[in-house]
């Protein structure tokens, strides 16, 4: 892992398009400003890890043999709407 | 007899542990290029339904065959549900129209299938063109990943 040493206000880049700005620090917490293009997701890892552990439990029921599956028509059904060009 | 074999695709059967034999073609799987959280590796899947469960789809991994997990249409259990996809999602799977993609909530069953949780914070999205999916995580909303299927909503599904 990469460590660096930065001080209030000052950032790191990211390849070409990621800054990461120290906002603020207090104690123990730190305020980063992130600022990436909307084609990268950014969220804190605890959310990631969560979806990683419901994934997990909702494929965690033990396998047991039931009737024939087919594969789904997944065309059916209402549709969400479309995602909005401007984000968010 | 003779059969009209009017579609040469070829057909691939598997033998499932939780759903029994299983015949697909190629142009049914979906791909999952950034992998499924938890399941990272894992990136072809099949989207399969019981007989009398079409409600219910399960996301059955083709790379490795002991991965299943429920999914259901979040609008059928959540009316009110708007998720409004970040921009990241309709880039990364290339999604033009609102008519080519659908939405997949991941179910969990508790123990003895009394409390029913729904992922409404990152559905699955399934670009139905390309066969791309891709789970995204919503940035607006205020969605749960584990929120609660109201009880007279929930069909339990067979085999879980």
């Amino acid at each position: 892992m990469l460590v660096l040493s930065r001080k209030l206000n000052q950032a790191i880049m990211i390849g070409d398009d990621v800054r990461v700005v120290i906002v603020a620090v207090d104690r123990d917490t730190v305020k980063l400003g992130i600022e990436a293009p909307r084609t990268i997701p950014v969220h804190r890892v605890e959310v990631y890890e969560e979806i990683q552990r419901t994934n997990r439990a909702a494929a965690g029921e033990p396998a047991k043999p039931t009737e024939r599956a087919k594969v789904a028509d997944l065309g059916r059904g209402r549709r969400p709407p479309a995602p909005n060009p401007k984000g968010g | 007899m003779i059969e009209m074999i009017e579609d040469t695709e070829a057909e691939t059967t598997l033998d499932l542990p939780r759903f029994g034999t299983c015949t697909f073609r190629d142009s049914e799987v979906l791909t999952f290029p950034w992998g499924l959280p938890g399941f990272a590796g894992l990136r072809r899947f099949l989207a399969l339904h019981l007989d009398g469960q079409e409600n219910f789809v399960w996301l059955q991994s083709l790379d490795d065959i002991t991965v299943a997990l429920p999914t259901t249409d979040p609008y059928s259990l959540f009316p009110d549900y708007n998720p409004q996809l970040p921009l990241y999602a309709s880039s990364s799977l290339d999604i033009q129209r609102p008519e080519e993609f659908i939405l997949l909530g991941v179910v969990v069953v508790g123990p003895g299938a009394e409390a029913m949780t729904m992922n409404l914070l990152a559905p699955v999205v399934i670009n139905l063109r390309t066969r791309v999916a891709r789970q995204i995580t919503l940035e607006t909303g205020g969605y749960a990943v584990r929120t609660a299927i109201p009880r007279k909503a929930a069909p339990t599904p067979a085999g879980a």
